[in-house]
């Protein structure tokens, strides 16, 4: 994808390490999942402990997530009644690869993306549409009943959250007057996206949680469905989808922490470091809001979704665009 | 290899994907798989699209099908009760005519492709075609883009009309019930779903 | 060279819809052959305007007019499949052979 529409964001120097090469693109892409990934595990340990005002042991809040993995990657996997194998093991492949195309088209710090693309921000809504794909698949493919009805709720759920999203990503580009990630990242120089327009980050945020299926938001793998789509994985193919959709919320934080609130920009620290600890307070928000907030009923979201968030992110669209002009 | 001959190769690899998904979409016998292979064909036309500069409308086009693909399956697996292909699938009629036109189809378009002597005018690489179509839709007069959204709005209010069983009026599932196992009975609230309805497809609310 | 290779590739996407959309029976498989022609179209459009249109703007509009043409035929195409399901329990052709209601 990265032909020649790649740009050096601010002319760095030939001898500096070319993140568009393959080797330094996937092992930066790929760091910043796994490290997203176990972030996301241990805020999640974390917030449960705090929620229930039990005290926090820092053993088991570091290792915690390793031993679950090392638990689920040696437990003997099942199988169901003709399950349609090949597409059983492309969904988590299909999620974790546009978890990592959104997080390429990111930059990281200042001249530091895989692929700053022209078209960014439309390659990131092309890459969660298919995320969507990738969950009714991994619902439908075991040929079982909980893991379909899951399925059919995340695509519920993804049609709602679709528009608001692609909508208040239009929006933050306005000010930038570009759809590559990298200038919308430097059109926040002074003023970040989140203050100039309020309404962005929440709208992201509840879509992102939405294309992540967690939290409030946990249609597709709920509870409340015996696990829904990976109600009958077990084993590796557990520890891989739970991998997959971490890796989701992890290109949601990254994208929004660009997006939303000023990428790299920031006072003394670097700017990668800044960009860091952006993701992980949007990581935290989005995990700690699953601890506080139940789940809310489908029906009543897609209502809302289609007539509250919609208009709203309309307001965001019309509210920049008139502050553009 | 340098740039544009990767870019090359590329293309012929995605060109030929896009062949193969299409013909396997009316070759497999599950629904949701046929749904997916079309999706496959439209993903490798885009990336095609992508290669070839027009980068917006490759990207928009992945970005549509992937719902409208989602919606084709589970409406494919709702009407014919067929969820993981379990059923072989192969409901084809006057298939000696419908291979005679597409074979003519392709003889023909493919006869004018080879043989019609196109002028050689690349795009320019430095161009930037996204910034440019956005001129010329919502440039001066503004014709396609309110020509399309004018014919979009008519088409979800037609779409909603005709669906909604209550026209556009009140709420879509109100007064709604599943049809009836039986296909002769009336549809109607009293229709229950049968145990083999309510397990696989059937999505009642 | 490339530009008849697209054009031959989006000649056979065409030949297969429109194999799909006369042999099909299902009313939704229809639609995927329609769809894959409207394919083949859009490939021939944007490979023609890149290597042989010179990239003038306008070009791009066709391919906005194909994708609108797309949304218009799968929105009412969904529509009218609901609106025979509700009233005749039918998603094949042959099961409407007649079309008084």
């Amino acid at each position: 994808m990265a032909t020649d529409a790649d740009r050096d964001v601010d002319g760095i120097d030939e001898d500096a390490v070319s993140w568009s090469d393959p080797l330094p693109a996937v092992l930066l892409v790929g760091a910043v999942l796994v490290a997203g990934a176990y972030a996301t595990s241990v805020l999640d340990t974390a917030a449960a402990h705090l929620v229930a005002g039990r005290r926090l042991r820092l053993g088991e809040l570091v290792l915690g997530p390793w031993r679950e993995a090392a638990l689920l990657a040696h437990m003997r996997r099942s199988t169901t009644e003709r399950p349609d194998v090949q597409t059983w093991a492309l969904a988590p492949a299909l999620l974790a690869g546009m978890a990592a195309v959104a997080v390429a088209t990111v930059p990281l710090a200042p001249g530091v993306a895989v692929a700053d693309v022209a078209d960014g921000i439309v390659l990131f809504g092309a890459a969660m549409a298919l995320v969507m794909v990738g969950v009714y698949l991994h619902g439908w493919s075991s040929n079982s009943v909980f893991p379909l009805v899951g399925g059919y709720r995340f695509v519920a759920l993804a049609l709602s959250y679709e528009m608001p999203l692609a909508l208040v990503l239009i929006a933050a580009a306005l000010p930038a007057e570009s759809l590559s990630v990298g200038a919308i990242v430097e059109s926040q120089q002074g003023l970040w996206n989140v203050v100039r327009q309020p309404l962005g980050l929440p709208l992201f945020l509840v879509a992102g949680m939405g294309l992540a299926s967690w939290g409030p938001l946990g249609m597709s793998d709920g509870t409340d469905l015996a696990g829904g789509t990976s109600a009958e994985s077990s084993g590796g193919a557990r520890l891989v989808w739970a991998l997959a959709r971490r890796f989701v919320l992890v290109a949601v934080a990254v994208t929004g922490a660009a997006v939303f609130l000023g990428g790299w920009h920031g006072p003394v620290l670097a700017g990668g470091l800044w960009m860091a600890l952006k993701t992980l307070v949007l990581l935290a928000v989005l995990v700690g809001v699953g601890h506080r907030v139940a789940r809310i009923r489908l029906e009543r979201f897609v209502v809302v979704a289609w007539a509250v968030l919609i208009p709203l992110a309309l307001i965001d669209v019309f509210v920049s665009g008139a502050l553009v002009l | 290899m340098s740039r544009p001959e990767l870019a090359g190769v590329a293309m012929w690899i995605l060109g030929g994907s896009s062949v193969v998904a299409a013909w396997r979409v009316f070759r497999t016998d599950s629904m949701v798989r046929a749904a997916y292979w079309l999706l496959a064909s439209f993903v490798a036309v885009g990336m095609v699209m992508v290669l070839l500069q027009a980068r917006f409308l490759g990207l928009v086009l992945v970005l549509m099908m992937a719902g409208e693909m989602t919606i084709m399956a589970a409406f494919m697996v709702m009407f014919m009760m067929n969820p993981a292909g379990l059923n072989p699938m192969s409901m084809v009629h006057q298939h000696t005519t419908a291979k005679v036109a597409g074979v003519v189809a392709f003889a023909g378009l493919a006869f004018v492709g080879v043989a019609a002597d196109f002028p050689d005018r690349p795009v320019d690489a430095a161009s930037e075609p996204t910034a440019e179509l956005g001129e010329e839709l919502l440039g001066d007069s503004m014709l396609i883009f309110e020509t399309a959204g004018v014919t979009l709005l008519a088409t979800m209010i037609g779409a909603i009309a005709i669906a909604g069983k209550r026209g556009r009026f009140g709420n879509a599932q109100e007064g709604s019930a599943p049809p009836p196992v039986d296909p002769d009975a009336p549809a109607g609230p009293d229709a229950r779903p049968s145990p083999m309805h309510g397990g696989h497809g059937g999505m009642h609310h | 060279m490339e530009l008849q290779l697209l054009l031959v590739v989006s000649a056979a996407l065409f030949g297969i819809g429109v194999y799909g959309a006369l042999s099909q029976q299902t009313f939704v498989m229809i639609m995927m052959g329609i769809e894959l022609m409207l394919n083949g179209a859009m490939l021939a459009a944007v490979a023609l305007w890149a290597m042989s249109g010179a990239g003038a703007p306008k070009g791009q509009l066709l391919t906005v007019i194909v994708m609108t043409v797309m949304a218009v035929e799968a929105a009412l195409g969904f529509a009218l499949v609901i609106g025979i399901f509700r009233t005749r329990q039918a998603d094949m052709t042959e099961m409407l052979e007649q079309l008084k209601g």
